[in-house]
């Protein structure tokens, strides 16, 4: 029974039986992936609160063979998300994007950069308290990094440069159309909001949140991505019809 | 073909349904109803069903509950300036075990937990604010569930029912009585500082 050791980010957890759980995990060493914390349903549970949804541990697997479930033999807190989660918009930000991680990084890919992604998006969702710029960053990257991310620069029917014209989405396309492709249930989107995506693509967060203030652009920007999302994710994210509710 | 005769497999797999009941259980119970008699049989039969027929939420409190309002409700020697709001009918069980607490009950049949799809929307709080109305409930205690859903229920309920000038309080959390402060990870040690009281 071979020991792993990998950082992980807890998305969230399920009871098992009376005593245990299951923790759906992002690791940075071995990718997204399930495992079995013994115990952890006990009020005196050696977990305490680290298995907390979006809290970022240290732990130790066991990997068994023939067995498609791990089993966590131990953890070490790193940083707790747990305060910020009080504030119930701070909560359905945090959980949108565990579920979001959850829909669109495959089981047992190891990716360092969504891994970088979600611990930033989550230190600024601490830091500030606000969700709306937080959010639009994750979107635009986690599509991106998941290979989902529609083509920004040309109209997806025509192929025609969007840069200086105006530009529509749809629900169903996937992409940007100009205003010759666009059909009677397309949307507008603003110049603002389309140039947000050129910035966010080359700054880092923090440094792209100090320099963009939130304007009207950005929540636009963000139902933009969400329309997106919900296309790609096949099934209803659960997270997102109640983010709709919020804004 | 299942190894069981047909009404003995079908119990089974009805008995299997349950929480923390397997196969290995599920046959044992099922071998034992069969032996048992008839009256015991129709009893449990009929005890399953009065739940079905009987019990529904108070419409005060939301508690299960044969009669309307609960026994707690309907209760004058109990404190009526003070309700604890706690997540589930269980809880309600948990609170009454230690006799220390002589108030009133809201149960809110869960907690926020967007991953579940509950938001404030799914809790059921309009009834509570009503009750919150009449002036005569002074403080709220809120009891929910140690974690983050619990804690973001109880924020929430405070931002809503401390405008109304009711005190609201919540439940202290972090080391549980009986294990050792050397085991306890910085989250817990960190919400039992914050809980801490004069002595
Ligand atoms: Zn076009
Ligand atoms: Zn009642």
């Amino acid at each position: 029974m071979p020991l792993r050791e990998t950082e992980a980010i807890v998305l969230r957890t399920y009871r098992l039986g009376e005593a245990d759980k299951i923790v759906s995990l992002f690791t940075r060493q071995v990718g997204r992936l399930r495992a079995a914390a013994s115990g952890a349903q006990r009020p005196k549970s050696r977990y305490g609160g680290m298995l907390e949804p979006l809290t970022y541990i240290r732990l130790w697997l066991f990997e068994r063979e023939n067995r498609d479930l791990l089993r966590i033999n131990s953890t070490e807190l790193l940083e707790s998300f747990f305060a910020m989660q009080g504030d119930y918009r701070v909560q359905l930000a945090a959980q949108y994007i565990a579920e979001a991680a959850e829909r669109f990084l495959p089981e047992r890919e190891v990716n360092e950069r969504a891994f970088r992604l979600l611990l930033a998006v989550l230190r600024a969702l601490k830091a500030s308290r606000e969700i709306d710029r937080p959010l639009l960053y994750y979107n635009y990257w986690l599509l991106r990094l998941a290979g989902f991310l529609p083509q920004l620069e040309q109209c997806c029917a025509c192929g025609r440069a969007l840069a200086g014209e105006e530009i529509f989405y749809g629900d169903e396309t996937q992409g940007l159309v100009c205003s010759r492709c666009r059909t009677s249930r397309s949307r507008k989107i603003s110049g603002e909001a389309f140039s947000l995506m050129e910035k966010m693509r080359r700054s880092p967060l923090d440094a792209w949140m100090a320099s963009e203030p939130l304007a009207p652009a950005v929540r636009e920007a963000r139902r933009l991505f969400e329309t997106w999302m919900e296309a790609c994710a096949e099934r209803k994210l659960v997270t997102l019809e109640l983010l709709a509710a919020e804004s | 073909m299942s190894v069981f005769a047909g009404p003995l497999s079908r119990l089974i797999d009805e008995l299997k349904r349950l929480p923390g009941i397997g196969q290995k259980s599920a046959q044992r119970i099922a071998f034992h109803i069969e032996r048992a008699a008839r009256e015991d049989a129709e009893r449990l039969s009929q005890a399953i069903l009065e739940v079905k027929d009987k019990i529904r939420l108070c419409n005060l409190c939301n508690n299960l509950t044969e009669q309307d309002p609960c026994e707690y409700c309907s209760d004058p020697t109990r404190d009526q300036s003070v309700i604890c709001v706690v997540e589930t009918p269980y809880n309600v069980v948990g609170i009454e075990r230690t006799r220390e607490f002589h108030g009133l009950y809201h149960v809110l049949h869960g907690a926020l937990s967007p991953l579940q799809g509950i938001g404030p929307e799914q809790l059921r709080l309009k009834n509570l604010m009503e009750r919150l109305k009449s002036g005569s409930v002074k403080e709220i205690i809120v009891a929910t569930n140690p974690n983050v859903e619990g804690e973001a229920t109880a924020i929430y309920l405070s931002k809503l029912i401390k405008p109304l000038g009711v005190k609201v309080s919540r439940i202290a959390m972090g080391i549980p009585v009986g294990s050792e402060l050397e085991f306890a990870d910085e989250v817990t040690m960190l919400k039992a500082m914050e809980g801490r009281r004069e002595i």
